[in-house]
C-alpha cells in the first residue's frame, strides 16, 4: 500500500520534478566516470588532512534536502574543532566514509546524521572527522556554511525532524 | 606553460587522477583521469616551465616513436590540457 501511494505520489508530481530538472540544468541516465566511493573519500580525507580544502560532487540522497545528489558540490576544509551543525566527511568504520551533520557532540565522541536520514545515525570521534563542509556550491550560486539565512534554515530542518518523514516525501517526490 | 596552481597527481585505485585543490581552483569541478604516458609527462613536467616541444622530446626519449608523431600527440595533449584549465602561460 505504502508503495503504492508513493509510486503515485512520484507519478502526479512527475511535471514538477521535470521542470525543476530542466532549471536546474540536470540530466538523468548520463554516463559518469565514477571511482568507488570509499576510496576516493579516503582520498580527499588524506588531502584535507595534508591541508589542501577540496570540493567534491555528493553522491547520494542522504543529505536531502541541503545538498542534492550530483548537481551540488560542497567545499570541504580542516579544521581543529567541529561543533554540532557543521556537515563533515567522517570515517565511521573502517575504510567507510559518510559525509553527515553533526547532531550531538560529547567530548571527543560525535553522532552524525544525513539531512535526509529518518532515524539512522552514525557515530565516529573528533579524530576521524577529515574536514567540514564550508560552502555549498549548487549550480547558479555558492553559500557559505556561515550564512545566516541557511544556518536558520538547518536549524529549522532539525526543529522539524518528527515531521521530517512527511516533509521528505513531498520533496522527494518534486526533486 | 606551466601547470597551474593546486592541480596535483594523485593515486586511487590504480588510477592516476589529477585533482584541483584550493579555493582558487573551486570553479573546477574534473577529475582527471591520465594513462601510463600522460602520467609520465605529467611527472616530468610538474613545477616546470615547458612548451609543447617539451613534452615531444620527453616522449622521444621514453618510447620509440619518431619526432613527427611524437610532436603531434605532444600538441594534442597540451591542447587538451589547455582546454581544460590545467595549464596556464607563464
Amino acid at each position: 500500500m505504502k508503495t503504492i501511494i508513493k509510486k503515485l505520489a512520484r507519478v502526479l508530481l512527475t511535471p514538477w520534478r521535470r521542470r525543476y530538472q530542466k532549471r536546474n540544468g540536470i540530466v538523468t541516465n548520463q554516463p559518469r566516470h565514477e571511482l568507488p566511493n570509499d576510496a576516493w573519500l579516503g582520498e580527499v580525507s588524506q588531502m584535507l588532512r595534508e591541508g589542501k580544502p577540496y570540493a567534491i560532487y555528493v553522491k547520494g540522497y542522504s543529505m536531502r534536502p541541503f545538498i542534492e545528489h550530483t548537481r551540488d558540490r560542497v567545499f570541504l576544509e580542516k579544521r581543529d574543532n567541529y561543533n554540532v551543525g557543521d556537515a563533515v566527511l567522517a570515517q565511521i568504520e573502517p575504510g567507510h566514509y559518510v559525509l553527515h551533520r553533526i547532531i550531538e557532540k560529547r567530548g571527543d565522541h560525535l553522532t552524525l546524521q544525513g539531512d535526509g536520514n529518518l532515524r539512522a545515525v552514525e557515530t565516529c570521534r573528533v579524530q576521524d572527522v577529515s574536514g567540514v563542509v564550508t560552502q555549498y556550491i549548487r549550480p547558479h550560486r555558492t553559500i557559505p556554511a556561515d550564512d545566516p539565512k541557511l544556518v536558520s534554515r538547518i536549524r529549522l530542518w532539525r526543529k522539524l525532524r518528527p515531521m521530517r518523514r512527511f516533509l521528505l516525501f513531498i520533496y522527494n517526490g518534486i526533486r | 606553460m606551466k601547470i597551474k596552481k593546486g592541480f596535483e597527481l594523485r593515486e586511487v585505485c590504480g588510477e592516476h587522477i589529477i585533482v584541483a585543490y584550493g579555493r582558487e581552483n573551486i570553479d573546477f569541478n574534473k577529475v582527471i583521469s591520465l594513462n601510463e604516458s600522460a602520467k609520465y609527462l605529467w611527472e616530468n613536467i610538474v613545477d616546470k616551465d615547458f612548451t609543447a616541444e617539451t613534452l615531444a622530446s620527453l616522449l622521444c626519449q621514453e618510447y620509440e616513436v619518431d619526432a613527427e608523431t611524437a610532436g603531434r600527440d605532444a600538441k594534442a595533449l597540451l591542447d587538451e590540457w589547455i582546454k581544460v584549465g590545467l595549464v596556464e602561460c607563464s
